[in-house]
């Protein structure tokens, strides 16, 4: 399969129930063989996108194209998708098998290409000796993996995933997460994962693609959107994140300085052309990780301010402390995320400490 | 949490109490009253007394006399099909309902449910008059052409039972197979639609079999009302409309039988309970919990 190749694009889609619009204008393609996780808060219209493409809903307007041919006619039965729904939507009459030949059956596909194609089917997700059970006979993580069975059975072009791990476990959640992506890797089909969960989609995206209200602000990589959100509310959203406000100052190549509260600030703009052309003055934000933060000694290093250690939180590998900087109105609270050490943390509530972080660890984002 | 310490011993009683009551009232209202009629059906009458003597002659002449057995017959007949046609009859009616939406759906609902708040002795005068000679039916049919003149083929026979039958208990089949039917979650049939069904492949072979237990619950609910009905027969029956319950009630009346009424009764009553038997076990669905 051709990676690069799009598979299926969306051409200013909107979506509206009623009055109350809930996609605007929403472009997107999805390649070929690519696992894309749709990330957002509830109410961003990540769902809504999955079930336009399904067919479980139709446009307001827009297109959705496959190859090229509009389908946003095409009724839901002649899609070449398949869906996993968020609570399985398994058939209760039906067994394991019965399930998941549902949809060759319904083809009629001959019985025993269908005995063999269910066979390999449960192979591939483990549940081969569970085949006679009925889906109230298994647990949550077997019955999701039913749901995947019967989704991928019919070879679809693409599988919709509705946040399909949301009612498990963690643990089982994370095992599921490891699973899906082997799967995904060995069929090499498309998969559109919806969620809400960033570290989740950070697990198993190859792109993600972050909506909020209706539009996508982002589609970029993992590493992207980690490390150079192009907005407030991804940079604020993805990962945890220090944000603190200012105005631009010049630039010079791929660093650009940004006053704030805190003092000047200088922070990286390498590929991102649209911070290299934003006026000096503009209205942004310097924004760095929790663990790109560190203590420093020197007075000579790059980004430097001093703050008070407000609060110390444990949490496993790290400790992560909360630091009040800055003063009066511009009073700022940032996390500093270090490695917890067995004999305690090296860090005081209360006590003042100076702080630092690289430049090409800072980025910025317009307000 | 004293308070609750303190409250516990009344609450105990009380429950205590509960559990007792919903013991007894059943044994003492449903159960001993069963037992007393399976005894009287083993006793006999001697000239208009009850003697209270134990013997089969009750049952012995119910499965020899040639009169008891056929009617028995024609009558589990009669309300098999009664059944039947309240079954076909109500489940488009019921799916019908589901497909609306919102207010309608119940509004609708409640005005199909209204004849069951209405007395049913009016109820059968007014099938009555329709199906009479001079009734509504015949008229109407005589009007569009479909008979010459009107017809006797549902005045005062086992016709006109079946379709008053019917029309009485139709309400009590269309409640359950609507709550099957509004009981399937819609994502399962939207599921069936992504897998590829055709809309007539997701009707049988997730709605359908999905609704059984409701089909199952209507069918022997309507049985079971049918074959207990004696007033119906008695008054759109005429002469050859002659059903069980008719001998029942004229055992216990007319010829003041009530041993052999009992043991007449204790029949209908295997079959009324094997009726519920059949329509429990087919209700009851394989892990509908998902």
């Amino acid at each position: 399969m051709n990676q690069n190749a799009d598979l299926l694009t969306l051409r200013s889609v909107s979506k509206s129930y009623g009055t109350v619009p809930v996609l605007h204008d929403i472009d997107l393609s999805i390649k070929d063989g690519e696992f894309l996780t749709v990330l957002g808060p509830s109410g961003s219209g990540k769902t809504t996108v999955l079930r336009l493409i399904g067919g479980l809903e139709p446009l307001t307007s827009g297109e959705i194209r496959l190859d090229g041919q509009d389908i946003s006619r095409m009724p839901i039965n002649k899609r070449p998708f398949n869906t996993v729904f968020q609570d399985y939507a398994l058939f209760p009459h039906l067994t394991v098998s019965g399930n998941v030949g549902y949809g060759l059956s319904v083809r009629h596909i001959q019985r025993k290409e269908i005995v063999r194609r269910v066979a390999e089917a449960l192979e591939l997700v483990q549940l081969g000796r569970f085949a006679d059970r009925f889906p109230a006979q298994l647990s949550g993580g077997q019955r999701q993996r039913v749901a995947l069975a019967r989704a991928l059975i019919c070879q679809p072009r693409l599988i919709l995933l509705d946040e399909p791990l949301a009612a498990l476990d963690l643990e089982l959640r994370r095992q599921m997460q490891e699973f899906l992506k082997s799967i995904q890797r060995e069929i090499k089909t498309t998969f559109l994962f919806v969620t809400h969960d960033q570290e989740e989609a950070i697990g198993m995206a190859d792109r993600i693609c972050v909506m909020e209200a209706g539009h996508i602000r982002q589609l970029g990589t993992p590493h992207d959107l980690y490390y150079k959100p192009n907005c407030e509310f991804v940079a604020r959203f993805f990962g945890e994140n220090n944000l603190v406000a200012g105005k631009l100052g010049p630039a010079h190549g791929e660093l650009r300085s940004i006053e704030t509260a805190l003092g000047r600030l200088i922070c990286s703009i390498s590929s991102q052309p649209h911070l290299k052309a934003a006026p000096d003055g503009a209205s942004a934000y310097a924004a760095f990780r929790p663990e790109a933060l560190h203590l420093v000694d020197g007075k000579d290093a790059d980004n430097r301010f001093s703050g008070t250690i407000a609060d110390l939180a444990f949490a496993g590998s790290s400790t992560v402390a909360t630091i009040a900087a800055g003063i009066g109105n511009a009073a700022q609270r940032l996390r500093l995320r270090v490695p917890s050490r067995v004999d305690g943390s090296a860090l005081k509530s209360g006590e003042t400490v100076s702080l630092s972080f690289a430049p090409h660890e800072g980025h910025l984002v317009l307000a | 949490m004293s308070e609750a310490g303190s409250m516990q011993p009344a609450e105990r009683r009380l429950s205590l109490l509960v559990t007792v009551l919903a013991f007894a009232l059943p044994v003492l209202f449903v159960l001993v009253p069963l037992a007393i009629f399976l005894g009287y059906s083993f006793f006999s009458v001697d000239q208009g007394t009850i003697v209270y003597g134990l013997s089969l002659g009750n049952y012995v002449r119910f499965f020899t006399d040639p009169i008891f057995l056929p009617v028995f017959w024609n009558t589990i007949v009669l309300c098999v099909s009664v059944a039947i046609i309240c079954i076909l009859l109500a489940y488009p009616a019921a799916y019908f309902l589901t497909t609306l939406k919102g207010r309608w759906r119940y509004a609708l609902l409640m005005l199909l449910l209204v004849p069951l708040l209405m007395s049913y002795v009016i109820k059968i005068y007014a099938i009555r008059s329709i199906l009479g000679l001079n009734g509504f039916l015949n008229k109407a049919l005589v009007a569009v052409g479909i008979l010459q003149q009107p017809s006797t083929l549902f005045v005062f026979n086992m016709n006109a039972i079946l379709l008053t039958l019917t029309l009485l208990l139709i309400p009590f089949a269309i409640l359950p197979i609507f709550l099957s039917l509004e009981r399937i979650p819609q994502v399962l049939l939207r599921a069936s639609d992504d897998l590829g069904a055709s809309g007539l492949q997701t009707f049988l072979r997730i709605t359908l079999p999905l609704s059984l237990p409701g089909v199952a619950s209507a069918a022997s609910f309507v049985f079971v009302l049918a074959i207990g009905d004696f007033l119906t027969p008695q008054m759109v029956g005429g002469i050859s409309g002659f059903t069980f319950g008719r001998i029942l009630y004229s055992q216990f009346g007319t010829a003041y039988n009530w041993p052999f009424g009992a043991a007449l009764s204790v029949a209908l009553a295997v079959v009324v309970i094997a009726a519920i038997l059949v329509g429990e076990r087919f209700g009851r669905n394989r892990g509908t919990s998902i």
